[in-house]
């Protein structure tokens, strides 16, 4: 039993450890030498040379080649399967089942709910029922078609408000309502009393596709010692594993998995990696040769995950003037066949909840109330997509917005300015908005750079055959900084040579978002050494620490803290040494590009590499560790109040179309956003994000949809599922906004999801306002365009 | 017939190979030559990551039987990096202006524009647009893209 003295100093070094912690966070970020600075990649040149190596480019001797058998049910029990013809072409050196998994027959980012390869029934048309391992990838596709299987067809569940129904066949065992949240915050029926005007809006969003361009890859590769080894691109090394484990049957520390730069992730490399990697391991366990599994375009399509199609429902009420008074929202949220990345990891992580909590908008709503249901379908699953669920729930709020600041006779920036969020807010978690908020300084920067007052007036044809119509439209947005589970964290390792180079280690990964170039610069820069000194070491789950996953707009605020924690540690040991050499206080010392001077003397200099030489020589720690959580997130499950993310970045973004009121043809002409991202430590890689997030979400607005038919399907190319073109983006400009993150390096928050979210609503809110029709149903095509303005009653007159 | 002979020239120097008859260039580029720098994206001609330059014109490499560039010149982004290993302006324009992100679309747009340049030196914004539009990038919104080209061809926004 031990005292109370032992225990309250153990306390006492917690609370001295974090709070010294807190301080060095909140350094200055002026004057600073490499973050901040708009540094060209570390990885461009290779880029533009052909040189980098990406997962498909890897030799192919000595791999056997793996292929899928898939469903083409959405929904059945295998009664049969024979193999036997396939397994004896020659050439092949594995056709397996289901029984031939070694560990767990299962698979998921949350729930490992999804079979490596179904047993007893198939849930949707992408799933496994059959591996092949062949030494030809034309060989495999030859086998495929020798598996006969027997199926009895089900009926099968394609909408989610079908899906609750009582008589509704079951998908999974414990039933098609995978998870039902519900937010609830002050008195809702006191709301609609205090409300003068109550609208009430249906929204339709269906499933996307990520398209990235590089199509998934893995290679699996068993080791002598029965240990295996995949790699690939990916954006979860850490998930990927765990989830190889088990179904190897292994313990964790006998699997290792290797990140290879990435053409491309946008959340779909969340788990399709996974998926595509335990199939290859279980392929490559089996043949005790390395198999790489390739995915072609339409593989990818058909059996990868997608964004999450959603109903959603918002009645919204408000005074004449204005001010919102109560919200209550409706979300049917399609999960599709498996779980992947919608179900709840408390207190706040997975998407279904983050939608629920994002519903209401970036918007002081003092009644809210908020009913979502997670609902199991026939269908390809939803899980992580650029915004994770909030893209879709903005599609709703700020459309409502628009079409009650229209019913209100309001011009729809003043709608807004009346009730969004400010220092101090309280969102409709009741979480009080204590620090970073720049949300209206975004809109107003915005809205004066893009001159909504004068674009306003100008609305209107442009030629005088009445076709084309001008409008302009409005967007706000807000977006998390981390993932909202109780183990969100992110470790970072730093080694410094004796010759002052730097190794870094993270389990960030590279997509293209610039994570390679962003977390060196924080490393060179609190080492207070040159970019080009610090060299990041691939991740490797043998070699870099527990990381989680780079999703979420989290990697450069956490990892970046992480880095921070990690190289200060060794930047006492160097600073140390060189005050030892210089006989000067450490204090006194600053290190900067690979200088270390006196402040009180600034001639007095030691290079870098000159204290790194002598710590190494005696027998100083060059060693760094980091690791950060975020301040604890909370979520009461019952009314869903409390601070489930720690941070928000904010954004305001207009558009100005052309609309072709006799086609439904709609141009993006011109367009400007706002951001407040705490700090840009890469402004230029900023803008990068901000440019592709808005064609991003010009495509959500504009083409893109997976079209099904029962079930199944139909456009399972770049043909036809349409993304946008060259010529479909206008020019961007992008406004950087920096209000100071308390919790960030530098005053950094996330910046990878922001810039696609606002832009759909502002795209739709301009043709609403270009032609008067009103699109509650993605996409906007021509099509729909074209009937929503005879159902708004024609086009207008001037 | 199990092989055929093909010779042309590759990145300015002659190459001989025999392959199956059926080889599509980009697969012949790739697994055959080692040149990895021309992607694939799709294998339907649609999303421009294999482009090579043939005779001069860009190509979809995917869809393109390696037979047909007997006797011709094809140039693959390695082609475009010089012997001494300093970079053609595009390339260069690309690292600098920030065009490049995930780099998968790269040597697809960066082949487009060399092909544009050779043959119109001072292109007009919607010239580079139309020129590039056979390529899909999903990361970059094109916007650097559009600026990195006019870098090179030392026009100002």
């Amino acid at each position: 039993m031990r005292n109370q003295d032992e225990g309250r100093k153990d306390v006492q070094l917690l609370t001295k450890e974090k709070f010294d912690f807190q301080q060095l966070l909140q350094s200055p970020s002026t004057d600073l030498a490499v973050a901040g600075q708009s540094v060209q990649r570390t990885d461009a040149r290779l880029k533009v040379t052909g040189k980098l190596i990406y997962g498909a480019d890897y030799g192919q001797q000595g791999f056997l080649h793996g292929k899928i058998l898939r469903s083409p049910h959405p929904h059945a029990l295998i009664l049969a399967i024979r193999t036997e013809k396939a397994a004896a072409l020659p050439g092949v050196a594995a056709v397996l089942t289901a029984r031939d998994v070694p560990g767990r027959n299962g698979f998921g980012a949350i729930i490992p709910d999804q079979p490596v390869i179904c047993g007893d029934k198939v849930r949707y048309v992408g799933d496994a029922v059959a591996l092949v391992a062949a030494e030809t990838e034309k060989i495999a596709q030859q086998a495929l078609e020798l598996i006969e299987v027997d199926y009895e067809i089900l009926p099968a569940v394609l909408d989610p408000r079908e899906a609750l129904k009582e008589d509704a066949p079951q998908i999974h065992e414990k039933g098609n309502l995978l998870s039902y949240n519900k937010l609830r915050k002050g008195d809702l029926e006191a709301g609609w009393r205090e409300a003068e005007v109550v609208l009430e809006r249906t929204y339709r969003v269906p499933f996307l596709e990520h398209a990235y361009l590089e199509p998934d890859v893995t290679m699996a590769v068993p080791q002598a010692d029965g240990t295996m080894v995949v790699e690939g691109p990916m954006q979860a090394p850490f998930t990927t594993r765990r989830n190889l484990a088990a179904v190897l049957g292994l313990p964790i520390n006998q699997v290792r998995v290797r990140q290879v730069p990435m053409g491309g992730g946008f959340g779909g490399k969340e788990d399709s990696p996974i998926d595509i990697g335990c199939r290859a391991a279980v392929l490559a366990r089996h043949t005790g040769r390395p198999v790489r599994l390739a995915l072609e375009r339409e593989e990818v399509t058909i059996q990868t995950c997608k964004r999450h199609p959603m109903i959603m429902t918002i009645k919204l009420g408000a005074r004449r003037d204005g001010t919102l008074t109560a919200f209550a929202g409706v979300i049917y949220d399609e999960q599709g066949a498996y779980a992947s990345l919608g179900p709840v990891i408390p207190p706040a992580g997975g998407s279904h909840i983050h939608s629920m909590i994002m519903m209401p908008g970036p918007y002081e709503i003092p009644h809210v109330s908020v009913d979502a249901y997670l609902c199991y379908t026939n269908h390809p699953y939803g899980g992580a997509m650029r915004g994770f669920g909030a893209p879709q729930v903005h599609i709703a709020h700020e459309q409502i917005m628009d079409e009650l600041a229209l019913e209100l006779g309001l011009d729809p920036l003043e709608i807004r300015r009346k009730n969004a969020f400010k220092l101090g807010s309280a969102t409709a978690t009741g979480q009080v908005l204590d620090q970073s908020v720049g949300l209206r300084e975004t809109l107003e920067a915005c809205a004066r750079e893009f001159d909504w007052a004068g674009r306003f007036r100008r609305t209107g044809y442009v030629d005088a055959e009445k076709t084309r119509r001008r409008g302009i439209g409005v967007g706000l947005g807000w977006y998390r900084t981390s993932i909202g589970t109780a183990g969100d964290g992110c470790g970072a390792n730093v080694y410094v040579h004796e010759d002052g180079s730097a190794l870094l280690f993270t389990g960030i990964t590279e997509m293209g978002q610039g994570s390679y170039t962003v977390l060196p610069q924080i490393c060179a820069e609190e080492l207070g050494i040159c970019l080009d000194q610090v060299r990041l070491v691939q991740p490797d789950t043998h070699m870099v620490p527990e990381s989680g996953p780079t999703v979420g707009s989290r990697s450069t605020t956490l990892m970046g803290n992480a880095i921070i924690q990690a190289a200060r540690q060794v930047k006492e040991t160097i600073l140390e040494t060189a005050s030892e050499m210089l006989l000067v206080p450490a204090s006194r010392l600053e290190a900067r590009a690979g200088r270390i001077c006196d402040r009180e003397n600034p001639e007095r200099v030691l290079l870098f590499r000159e204290a790194a030489a002598r710590a190494m020589a005696r027998g100083k720690r060059l060693i760094g560790q980091g690791w950060w959580t975020p301040p604890p997130a909370t979520l009461d499950p019952e009314t869903g109040q409390g601070n489930p993310y720690f941070v928000y970045t904010y954004s305001t973004h207009m558009a100005e179309v052309e609309v072709d009121v006799e086609t439904g043809e709609v141009e993006v002409t011109d367009y400007v956003a706002a951001f407040d991202v705490g700090k840009a430590i890469n402004p230029r890689a900023v803008e990068g994000q901000i440019e592709g997030g808005v064609a991003m979400g010009l495509g959500y607005a504009l083409m893109e949809e997976v079209v099904l038919k029962n079930g199944v399907p139909q456009n399972l190319s770049l043909q036809n599922y349409l993304i946008p073109t060259i010529l479909d983006v206008p020019r961007i400009k992008s406004i950087v906004l920096e209000m100071p993150n308390a919790h960030g390096p530098y005053g950094a928050k996330g910046i990878g999801e922001m810039p696609n979210i606002p832009a759909t609503p502002a795209i739709l809110n301009a043709i609403a306002n270009a032609c008067g029709g009103r699109v509650r149903s993605l996409p906007a095509d021509p099509e729909k365009v074209y009937w929503a303005i005879k159902e708004a009653g024609g086009a207008p007159q001037e | 017939m199990n092989s055929l002979d093909l010779a042309f020239q590759l990145n300015g120097r002659a190459v001989k190979v025999s392959m199956a008859p059926d080889t599509l260039l980009v697969d012949l580029l790739r697994d055959v030559l080692g040149l990895k720098g021309t992607k694939i994206g799709c294998r339907e001609g649609e999303c421009g990551a294999c482009t090579v330059l043939l005779d001069g014109r860009p190509v979809n490499s995917c869809i393109l039987p390696a037979l047909k560039v007997q006797g011709r010149s094809v140039v693959t982004i390695e082609g475009l990096t010089r012997a001494d290993g300093s970079l053609d302006p595009l390339q260069q324009a690309f690292i600098e202006t920030g065009a490049v992100q995930c780099g998968f679309c790269t040597p697809g747009m960066i082949l487009n524009a060399k092909a544009l340049l050779t043959e119109n030196p001072k292109p007009g914004e919607e010239e580079i647009r139309r020129a590039l539009s056979g390529v899909l990038c999903r990361c970059t919104g094109y916007q650097k893209i559009v600026q990195a080209v006019q870098a090179a061809a030392g026009i100002a926004e």
